[in-house]
């Protein structure tokens, strides 16, 4: 028979989300810790996060037909603490509330505690590892029950929170983006290190005993899905970012850098990071294979 | 301790869905939702061959996944091992479908809930209420129901007899055991 996936489009979107706000939160703390001139980069990765954030809630709790036509069972999300989502559902409840009261001081112009800022960081490095977790503990799927997942979901969400931030200066201001050197270093770097999670992922799932494993990466990098992995996920997502920050940040003038033909080329650059992340996750959600599936009977 | 298990014969069976039709009259389902789910495979070399069907639903793991995973405790283990979803808890996050390693949980497309087989038997099994479940409807005698912590009944005899396994060995304790 064949494996239809349980979770598809809309988990995907929320898992993006999700991690993409934990990391724009993470962004902005770091801008305003190493770059504090970028004030309009800062407001835009606080209003980014918290709005990402409740986008995908609301995706999830529009997934979850049962609890939308009930929502008083929504409260119930709270009583089995051996469940991750339980987790998940704490981590984002208090990421919600610590981003939206950063996200009204900044845009009041009022001070922001540092403390609510490694809070909010902490809290969004904790959603983003979660979205790996919540797949990770299905023992019987071999692509998600490792412990690299987390990982590759924390880089690919500073990462895709730190592209959209980026955007968002390409686009309104540009003299801050100029000025964030520090941060494009980071960014850059991550990418590199995700084509190496993968990589790691996709061999040690491979080698899974079962044969499920084999037979989740194979779907993934030879089969059906082979086209979205190798050229929206690897070139688009991980290479190309790669290869244009390379030239951006190592081999260009000052002046090219900060003409508005090399923003654009950022944005492509960021654009592909986001398109990435993405697909990163739709393709980890339709290609896992139970190991159920391939003991002999069927 | 009472611990309700299933055999089901698949050497016997012939394919023809009385089990999953009962469930569904027994259950009052809808006619998209089916707790049984047939998996068929040809077997064997010309021209020796046969098709092998296999009928498939909740193993009522010990171990269960889904109940592990499910936030907000709507999926649990009943005092009889039985694996129950309780409605009304229910939010239709479908974590337990996809932690399933079986793939028998349906969600029931009007209430959006998750749902699967009940074990409906025990009542059965116990009072002997007159039912049209899945073990009374077989017209080949695939299935017996019982308890496997009591060494006399059918069950288990039969689970020994014909050296039944769970189909895919003690991944998760399943509770139903496959003749195959």
């Amino acid at each position: 028979m064949s494996y239809e996936p349980i979770w598809s489009g809309i988990i995907a979107c929320y898992l993006f989300l999700a991690g993409l706000g934990g990391g724009a939160f993470i962004t902005s703390a770091f801008i305003r810790w190493r770059h504090p001139e970028a004030v309009r980069m800062r407001v835009y990765g606080h209003i980014i996060a918290p709005v990402t954030v409740i986008i995908g809630l609301v995706l999830l709790m529009f997934d979850a037909t049962a609890g939308l036509h009930n929502p008083l069972r929504f409260a119930l999300l709270l009583s089995n603490f051996g469940s991750v989502m339980t987790w998940g559902v704490v981590f984002l409840g208090l990421f919600v509330i610590v981003s939206v009261i950063v996200a009204v001081l900044d845009l009041l112009h009022k001070h922001i505690p540092v403390v609510l800022d490694i809070v909010g960081s902490v809290l969004g490095v904790c959603v983003a590892v979660y979205t790996g977790c919540l797949l990770g503990v299905c023992k019987t799927f071999p692509l998600w029950n490792n412990a690299l997942l987390p990982i590759l979901f924390l880089v690919s969400a500073v990462s895709t929170g730190m592209a959209s931030v980026l955007v968002a200066a390409i686009i309104r201001h540009p003299e801050e983006f100029n000025r964030v050197g520090v941060l494009k270093k980071f960014h850059f770097c991550l990418p590199i290190i995700e084509l190496v999670l993968i990589a790691s992922l996709c061999f040690i799932t491979y080698q899974d005993t079962s044969g499920a494993g084999a037979a989740s990466v194979a779907k993934m990098i030879a089969g059906e899905y082979a086209p979205a992995f190798w050229v929206l996920l690897i070139l688009v997502g991980l290479v190309l970012p790669t290869a244009l920050e390379t030239r951006m940040l190592f081999f260009s003038s000052r002046e090219f850098e900060e003409s508005r033909k090399a923003h654009w080329i950022s944005f492509a650059s960021d654009a592909g990071v986001l398109i990435g992340g993405f697909v990163l996750r739709l393709l980890i959600l339709l290609a896992a294979l139970p190991i159920t599936m391939v003991v002999p009977w069927v | 301790m009472t611990r309700y298990g299933m055999l089901i014969n698949t050497k016997k069976c012939i394919g023809c869905y009385a089990c999953r039709t009962a469930c569904q009259r027994q259950n009052g389902l809808l006619p998209d939702e089916a707790f049984i789910r047939f998996e068929e495979r040809e077997q064997g070399t010309y021209p020796a061959v046969s098709v092998e069907h296999l009928p498939l639903q909740c193993m009522h793991c010990e171990d269960a996944p889904c109940v592990s995973v499910c936030p907000t405790g709507a999926s649990h283990i009943g005092p009889d091992g039985i694996v129950t979803v309780d409605h009304g808890k229910c939010i239709g996050c479908l974590y337990c479908v996809a932690a399933c390693p079986y793939q028998v949980r349906v969600r029931n497309s009007q209430t959006g809930g998750v749902d699967k087989c009940r074990f409906c038997n025990v009542s059965n099994y116990e009072n002997g209420t007159k039912m049209s479940t899945c073990v009374t409807a077989c017209p080949t005698g695939v299935r017996i129901f019982g308890d496997l912590d009591d060494p006399d009944c059918e069950l288990v005899k039969e689970i020994n007899r014909t050296h039944a396994e769970p189909i895919a060995g003690d991944v998760t304790k399943s509770k139903v055991y496959y003749v195959r």
